[in-house]
């Protein structure tokens, strides 16, 4: 039995609208898997300080884990295939920041 | 709170995931397997993802579920896969035994 | 398969990487202005971090199930108290549930995360882009033997294939199986010969070539 008592901070047109571009389990069409010798654990210091914001904040409570999740699956199925991967959490950050109010 | 399963249970996923945010992804859906592992209580993302605090969403119950792979893919193969996946107490139904 | 840049692709890629350092810079400096964190701060987070995962804590774990056999049972059993045991911290901004699944010789393991990439990152560091891929999030949970192969590993057709989608906030690593010729070796060598592919399971450990 739900025990809900809050409002659902998004409205279900919104949640509708959301793809299901993420969910890749079994898809096929991408391809041979490209691999990078001695790769570095970020390839540019503006990742590593996406990595950081994004730890930080959830470490403040601005927003949890899961909404962060959310935030990425709510991109456009193209912008989600076609954004690298520290791309992807930026885009999330800052559409968290707004929807929270930090960000005008 | 309920833990509806126990290890060695056979289970199946739901036919279909609701709108928003999930984690049963969409290949392990209307499939049998077998509770693997009990892992205690934990916050069901469906909620957390809606701005839900750890006491105003949902806590459930969370299963490693074994899943064969030509159960998963419907097809047979000479070679043996098993795919498992963490999830919810709420994403299962009892499964008959055969 | 290894990544090569040419130059036109070079060129492209470093306008895209330095519009994204202008706008992480821009976000940051808002950040900042609001008095949340700062740009100083988040760069000492990243060292902090990348020193702490620097110290191997999944190879040390391995080798020690490697040479201790009621240590092995406790990792298996629960590896975060293994963890403990060894003083290895996970540092993390939340707590973390890690599990270990051994590979056997009727059982070869390997990690994923379909949905997103979730990897135990607070133990081993940033995961590789090609985790990360949409290639391998598709592909290992339907076709793990192709992508194996990719990696150069041949697994024969009677071994079980166990891939673990990642769902949930459980963290798994791989206790690869030890390599022969093994015996009587330091543990801190052991511990090198654990690869963060062998921890996923698209690798396994060699022995090193001795002269």
């Amino acid at each position: 039995m739900s025990k809900l008592r809050w409002r659902p901070a998004l409205g279900n047109a919104s949640l509708r609208a959301m793809p299901s571009t993420h969910d890749v389990g079994g898809a096929s069409g991408f391809g041979p898997i490209v691999r990078e010798v001695d790769e570095p654990p970020f390839h540019h210091e503006w990742e590593a300080r996406v990595f950081a914001l994004n730890r930080r904040l959830l470490q403040l409570g601005f927003y949890n884990l899961d909404e962060f999740r959310l935030a990425v699956e709510r991109m456009p199925s193209e912008a989600y295939l076609a954004s690298s991967y520290y791309e992807k959490w930026f885009i999330a950050v800052e559409r968290l920041l707004r929807e929270k109010g930090v960000l005008e | 709170m309920t833990t509806r399963f126990r290890c060695g249970d056979q289970v199946r996923t739901r036919a279909q995931n609701p709108e928003g945010h999930t984690r049963l992804p969409r290949y392990l859906c209307d499939r049998r397997g077998t509770v693997e592992m009990i892992h205690g209580l934990f916050a069901l993302p469906d909620d957390r993802a809606l701005g839900a605090s750890l006491s105003t969403g949902r806590q459930e119950t969370l299963y490693t579920v074994v899943f064969e792979g030509r159960e998963v893919w419907r097809e047979r193969s000479a070679e043996p896969l098993f795919v498992s996946a963490d999830l919810w107490d709420s994403y299962l139904e009892p499964e008959p035994a055969r | 398969m290894s990544h090569h840049h040419d130059d036109d692709h070079d060129h492209g890629e470093h306008r895209e990487s330095a519009s994204m350092a202008s706008r992480v810079g821009a976000l940051i400096a808002k950040l900042e202005a609001k008095g949340i964190l700062s740009e100083a701060e988040l760069d000492a987070a990243v060292e902090a971090f990348l020193m702490n995962t620097q110290h191997a804590g999944g190879p040390a774990l391995v080798a020690r199930a490697w040479i201790d056999q009621p240590f092995r049972a406790r990792l298996l059993a629960d590896a975060n108290a293994a963890l403990d045991e060894l003083g290895i911290d996970m540092s993390h901004w939340a707590k973390v549930k890690l599990r270990a699944v051994e590979n056997t010789e009727r059982v070869h393991n390997v990690i994923v995360c379909t949905l997103c990439s979730c990897y135990p990152v607070s133990l081993l560091g940033p995961s590789p882009t090609w985790y990360k891929s949409l290639a391998y999030r598709s592909r290992v949970v339907r076709e793990p033997r192709a992508v194996l192969a990719e990696f150069g590993l041949q697994l024969d057709s009677s071994i079980d294939v166990r891939v673990w989608d990642s769902t949930a906030e459980l963290r798994y690593i791989v206790l690869p199986r030890r390599p022969a010729d093994t015996d009587g070796m330091k543990e801190t060598d052991l511990a090198a010969l654990v690869t963060r592919d062998a921890l996923i399971g698209t690798g396994v450990c060699a022995t090193v070539q001795r002269g």
